[in-house]
């Protein structure tokens, strides 16, 4: 976990709380419906996890945070679009609360959702 | 509840129904009026990443909507709205990129395969257009272009029940969308922190007006608006006051004229048109609230002859002192000038060419250009607008024009024009239908298209840029700062506009000051059109004391 050393001690901030900084950014994107506890790739341990569950997946590596974003994402909009603007979001938002630079966003679209009218 | 607005009331004929061509050019016109404001709205930008730059993701969003129909000759509007729609999606930029063309794809989708839509139709489109975006997104933030379409779409709906003319509902929709994006800082706190109002809100206001203004006969090009003006400065004549306008009649002498499509272009300009003829001669009469665009088109296709232009607004009032009888209905008073600009210029000369550019008032600055900040407060105050921008048009005058700007009890803002070119520029850049704080982004972004150069002579022996300079010789600031010396007037203005990279730019500007004779200015400005063949060089009597010459590159 992303540390900091004040003069009194350490911060220590968990992967569970970096998760829900970014689900709550991912939630607020435009062209998000929702994030996805499903993911293929990790099969069934991966699921087992609360912030899996959640659709995010943080991990850390040499001191720098890589996020992993599974989000269904609503038919008819530009997904590239979409999908970045869910990883400058998520950057944004994570590294204005930690004040730690986040390396990477990767956003997975598990699905699209076409609404009733289409 | 709107009550006010700065929409002029004129007489004119109904539309009643709108084909897939006339939404080709509303589109057409949302996107180059949007193209006008992309800096300005850019400059809204409250995050430093998420939306990025609004601006220039709504311009190619719309862009992308535009390529798609641009040489589509259909006519269907359902149809033609599907493409753009499909082209708004396919090049969908950022979130308000998104949100635009999901809009665009339900408006759409609920016009499906009609030939027209008259009001009922637009109003449907619009509901249709605004629940698809609310669709893509789980918790819709208000305060945000989601907002402003809702009211938009509302007001369509309210308003089409009353009326079937697409254009008045077009003109409600424009002032629904002003005032919900004046709301927006009211319902995102984090705008109300930066003083702004919401980007993509303001987007979405723009490509309403765009649209309006096409409906007007306005134009909506940059190079159009900026023709106007340079006519101005010659000839004095300043736009008509909303609600009248100008009476504008002449003869076009020419060779193989198309009467009837001068009647069609003419007809969109303005009210009560009227134009006769044959191909070599054709009389064109028409009122407009801006006739330089008639006589511009009109000098476009021949020569003009017997041109006249008169004030309505004159003339009506004229008409009611001599009438005698039952009261009349007064014309609406004519709204002061918003915003009301001040500028600070010396000599009378520049005095004048800010005044025709629409200063209301002007504060000389003196020899050392240093109006006291008394002087700008009583010239903020003695405007008759609510909202005013002050030009200081020097370095030295943009800290005065703050503290006046504080003290003041109107909306002041201060534009930190640097000199006289960049006050021109600025003023040039405003928009009298678009609010301060736009107003001040488009302006500010003018000035830093222009480079200031200045000739004066050397009041002491100074080595500054490696230039070396005795005192008594003539000197060439660039920006203010010393870049050129020489013996002569012609070296240093040559030396000075190679500094200023003119062959990069299009137009020159030479305002010659006090001791500088009219024909030596001209002789002046032929030397400089020999050297640079590729631009445009002007002259200007600016009068001012101290420098021969300010230069201007643009």
């Amino acid at each position: 976990m992303p540390e900091k050393k004040s003069s009194l001690g350490r911060i220590e901030v968990s992967l569970a709380a970096i998760a829900s900084i970014a689900q709550q950014a991912v939630l607020s994107c435009y062209g998000v419906v929702g994030t996805s506890d499903k993911s293929l790739a990790s099969g069934i341990v991966g699921a087992l996890s609360k912030e899996h569950k959640r659709g995010i997946d943080v991990h850390i590596k040499d001191g720098q945070i890589f996020i992993d974003v599974y989000v269904i994402i609503e038919y008819g909009t530009r997904i590239v679009a979409v999908a970045q603007s869910v990883m400058n979001v998520v950057k944004f938002s994570v590294e204005r609360a930690l004040g730690v630079p986040v390396a990477e966003v990767n956003v997975h679209v598990e699905g699209l959702r076409v609404s009733s009218v289409d | 509840m709107i009550i006010e607005s700065n929409i002029p009331a004129t007489y004119r004929e109904a539309r009643l129904i709108a084909d897939g061509q006339v939404f080709k050019q509303l589109i057409k016109a949302a996107l180059a009026w949007l193209q006008r404001h992309q800096v300005a709205i850019n400059a809204l930008n409250v995050y430093p990443v998420p939306d990025g730059d609004t601006g220039t993701n709504m311009v190619l969003t719309m862009q992308s909507a535009w390529a798609e129909i641009q040489d589509s000759p259909e006519r269907n509007v359902g149809r033609i709205a599907r493409q753009m729609a499909h082209g708004a999606l396919m090049g969908a930029r950022g979130n308000s990129g998104v949100i635009l063309s999901q809009i665009w794809r339900g408006f759409a989708r609920s016009l499906d395969e009609k030939e027209v839509y008259r009001a009922k139709d637009l109003a449907a489109a619009c509901q249709e257009g605004v629940a698809t975006a609310y669709r893509g997104v789980v918790k819709p933030v208000e305060g945000t272009i989601l907002t402003v379409a809702r009211a938009v779409a509302d007001e369509a709906a309210r308003v089409a029940g009353e009326t079937e003319d697409l254009v008045y509902i077009l003109e409600r929709m424009v002032l629904a969308a002003r005032e919900a994006v004046k709301m927006t800082p009211t319902l995102l706190p984090v705008l109300a922190q930066a003083g702004v109002v919401d980007a993509g809100g303001q987007g979405l206001a723009i490509i309403l007006e765009g649209m309006l203004r096409y409906m007007h006969g306005e134009p909506v090009t940059q190079d159009l608006e900026l023709t106007g003006a340079v006519d101005l400065v010659t000839t004095g004549l300043a736009p008509g006051e909303a609600g009248y306008g100008y009476d504008v009649q002449f003869l076009i002498a020419g060779q193989g004229l198309d009467v009837d499509a001068i009647r069609e272009r003419i007809a969109a300009m303005g009210e009560c048109p009227l134009v006769v003829g044959e191909p070599t001669l054709v009389k064109v009469h028409v009122h407009v609230l801006d006739p330089g665009i008639p006589i511009s088109y009109g000098a476009s296709l021949g020569s003009l002859r017997e041109v006249v232009v008169e004030d309505m607004q004159a003339q009506y009032r004229d008409f009611i002192a001599g009438r005698e009888g039952p009261a009349v209905v007064q014309p609406p008073p004519s709204p002061p000038r918003e915003p009301g600009i001040v500028a600070v210029v010396m000599g009378d000369g520049l005095a004048h060419v800010f005044q025709s550019l629409g200063a209301g008032a002007i504060v000389y600055g003196g020899q050392t250009m240093n109006p006291s900040t008394q002087e700008l407060l009583e010239a903020i105050e003695s405007l008759p607008s609510r909202q005013v921008i002050v030009l200081p048009n020097n370095g030295n005058v943009i800290l005065a024009a703050q503290q006046a700007s504080a003290l003041s009890s109107k909306r002041v803002a201060v534009v930190p024009s640097r000199s006289i070119p960049q006050g021109i520029a600025a003023l040039l850049a405003l928009n009298a239908q678009a609010d301060l704080d736009m107003n001040v982004a488009v302006m500010s972004e003018a000035i830093k298209q222009v480079r200031t150069g200045e000739i004066t002579t050397a009041t002491r022996s100074v080595t500054i840029n490696g230039v070396t300079v005795s005192s008594g010789e003539l000197i060439g600031l660039c920006d203010d700062e010393l870049k050129v010396s020489g013996a002569s007037v012609e070296e240093v203005a040559r030396k000075l506009l190679r500094e200023m990279d003119a062959s990069q730019k299009e137009i020159i500007t030479l305002y010659y000051g006090e001791g500088v004779s009219d024909e030596e200015a001209r002789a002046l400005a032929e030397l400089i059109a020999q050297e640079w063949p590729d631009q445009e060089v002007e002259v200007v009597a600016g009068g001012q004391p101290h420098y021969p010459y300010i230069l201007s590159v643009e």
